[in-house]
């Protein structure tokens, strides 16, 4: 019996699992972000959000566009978390803060009262919109031989322009860090 | 499985972002609630193209590419900015950097 079950779930994992696939990354993205949110350690924070960032990659592969999945995987996880890291390391606080505390502006009431208010007002968009009670279609795929030729074809100014603004930021963040000669 | 569940995930990670940015005291914390944002966005432009009718049109997944463009660039910059800031006046609080000619 275990035998069969076994023999269905590898036959076809999208049936056996379903909704699932999608869901479960989901629930892991969730869970890890909302412990990068209110971790107190800095480098808890952003493993977390690293973990995050992993789920959603694995959501973007589910929903089958597996391009971006794996250019989220290789930019958050590979570049984004590396550099927040960096930052982490190369700031380190003497001292927690000055005021011994993690939060200011709103303070943490505040933030969740804002973010709460900001999520039901979503919710109520998102539940009465007759849009989003569309079924799920036939599984769909975007090659990325397509993808390729759509950033060739109609979107290559949008290319050329995400080039310059990559440069641009790269360069300014360079120089902005770099250290001052001039006393 | 419906657009709705997606939307709402969607959603409550950009609730999670918002209320990071609104409260954490530390720049690096504010960063990183924005990026949860910016991935609440790609993950709406993901699954409006996988609940699209015509899924060969590539718009949605072009915009997700183009936004984590966008998002690196964002994180190389705002990084450079907070390390400069913690040179200048050994803090990355967010209240502590609060004189324009510092």
């Amino acid at each position: 019996m275990i035998c069969d079950f076994l023999k269905t779930c590898c036959a076809d994992p999208m049936k056996f699992l379903g909704d699932w696939f999608v869901l479960l990354p989901t629930i892991v993205l969730l869970l890890a972000a909302a412990a990068s949110v209110v971790m107190r350690n800095l480098i808890h924070a952003a493993l977390c959000l690293t973990l995050s960032f992993i789920a959603l990659g694995i959501v973007f592969i589910a929903l089958g566009a597996e391009f971006v999945g794996f250019v989220q995987l290789l930019v958050y996880v590979g570049a984004v978390a590396m550099v927040i890291v960096f930052a982490i390391l190369l700031t380190r606080p003497d001292q927690l803060s000055k005021s011994g505390s993690a939060f200011s502006g709103l303070g943490p009431a505040g933030g969740a009262a804002v973010g709460f208010v900001a999520l039901v007002a979503l919710l109520g968009f998102i539940f009465t919109s007759p849009l989003a009670k569309k079924p799920l279609p036939a599984p769909v795929s975007a090659p990325v031989a397509d993808i390729g030729q759509a950033l060739m074809g109609d979107y290559v100014v949008a290319l050329i322009a995400i080039g310059v603004l990559l440069t641009a930021a790269l360069v300014g963040a360079a120089v902005i860090a770099m250290e001052d000669k001039q006393p | 499985m419906t657009l709705q569940i997606l939307l709402a995930i969607s959603a409550i990670l950009f609730a999670f972002g918002l209320a990071a940015t609104l409260s954490r005291s530390n720049a690096i914390m504010i960063l990183i609630g924005i990026e949860l944002m910016l991935g609440a966005a790609n993950l709406n432009f993901v699954a409006f193209w996988r609940f699209s009718e015509n899924p060969s049109d590539l718009a949605g997944i072009l915009f997700a590419i183009f936004s984590i463009a966008v998002a690196a660039a964002e994180a190389a910059v705002g990084l450079a900015i907070i390390i400069l800031v913690h040179r200048r006046i050994k803090s990355v609080e967010a209240d502590d950097a609060s004189n324009l000619k510092g």
